[in-house]
């Protein structure tokens, strides 16, 4: 049972890091990083590192999305 | 050049096959005495233990009086490496700021001033502000009892300190704050100065035996108190200078962090952008 969570997991750790480099529009990549974030933080909790899996819903999903969001305020949309 | 890297990443990768082969299994606690006669190869007794996380895991709640056996590892015994942690953070909230330095100061933006209300995307809706106050409240006091319980339970400065600011993160993108923002990045620096002076401060109040001794541990105060082997609820005024060197890092993390959110967003919001480059 643990066994397949854990697979269940990895594989949407898998997807989400590939979703983010794949995606063309910015804001979207930097949600399936979030996402990706917080799997991770749900793969540590499970591997008994709580104050791990606190670090990174903190940083992780939390903080680095906030700055790519700040940083992104200042682009423009470019469309072909 | 390819072929290089790709050896490389094998070098790297097999370091780290190896040294996960190391680790112990997961969940299993070496301080527990049945796994110890289950397994006795990781270590025997507190003198005769083989490896470095046994001596932690078996001597931790001893020597210093704190049940959180990571917090005991980060705040005492690798206590100068946290100490060159909070300083790398420290020099990273430097640089953003000095980055930004001439670009905030600069005549042009001082008259500009905060950027006005309709420089935003106007999504001043009433929920959105309304809930990110009181998301901005539980995310606070959940940040706080990660600091103080940082001996007791999983948590500590960084952790604390990180979820504190992503409160305050919150507060920005829900555009909370507009104003005020050169007077808030002077006291956010000013206290995230305040949180590594008292982590040297008290890192030097110990310097009688060494830099960072564990000197409350060893008194007869409350903060000296002996705790029980093994699992237990613990005291929260325990543990003897780790509670208060988790509160002088969640200070530092805490104000830091919110420095750089709020320098970006500063410089974000300012329209010309030409002096940037």
């Amino acid at each position: 049972m643990m066994y397949y969570f854990f697979l269940v997991i990895s594989i949407a750790l898998v997807i989400t890091a590939l979703l983010s480099i794949y995606f063309r529009d910015l804001l979207a990549a930097i949600v399936s990083y979030s996402v990706f974030s917080l799997v991770l933080t749900v793969l540590y909790f499970l591997l008994d590192a709580p104050d791990v899996a606190i670090a990174e819903a903190g940083i992780g999903a939390a903080l680095t999305t906030c700055i790519f969001v700040i940083a992104i305020r200042m682009t423009r949309r470019r469309e072909e | 050049m390819r072929l290089l890297s790709v050896v490389a990443i094998v070098i790297i990768f097999g370091f780290l096959f190896v040294g996960i082969l190391h680790l112990h299994p997961v969940g299993e606690a070496v301080g527990n005495p049945d796994v110890l006669q289950q397994r006795p190869e990781y270590g025997i007794d507190i003198n005769g233990v083989t490896t470095m996380d046994d001596y932690f895991l078996r001597n931790g709640q001893v020597e210093t009086k704190s049940n959180n056996i990571v917090a005991s590892v980060v705040f005492d015994y690798r206590g100068f490496d946290t100490l060159g942690e909070a300083t790398v953070l420290f020099i990273v909230v430097s640089s953003v700021s000095m980055l930004f330095f001439t670009f905030l100061k600069s005549k042009s933006i001082i008259s500009a001033g905060v950027p006005p209300a309709g420089q935003f995307p106007k999504i001043e809706s009433r929920v959105i502000t309304f809930g990110a106050f009181i998301m901005y409240i539980m995310i606070l006091s959940f940040g706080v009892y990660l600091v103080v319980h940082g001996h007791v339970s999983p948590g500590g400065g960084f952790q604390g300190g990180s979820v504190m600011a992503s409160a305050t993160a919150l507060l920005l993108i829900s555009f909370l704050i507009t104003r005020h923002m050169q007077q808030t990045r002077k006291i956010f620096s000013f206290f995230e100065s305040l949180g590594l002076t008292i982590f040297i401060g008290f890192g030097f109040a110990g310097i009688g035996i060494s830099f960072l001794f564990n000197f409350l541990a060893h008194t007869s105060t409350a903060f000296g108190r002996i705790i029980p082997f093994g699992p237990n609820q613990g005291y929260l005024i325990s543990a003897g200078i780790l509670p208060w060197l988790s509160l002088a890092v969640g200070i530092e993390v805490f104000f830091g962090l919110s420095l750089i959110i709020v320098t970006l967003f500063h410089a974000s919001g300012v329209k010309d952008t030409n002096s940037l480059r």
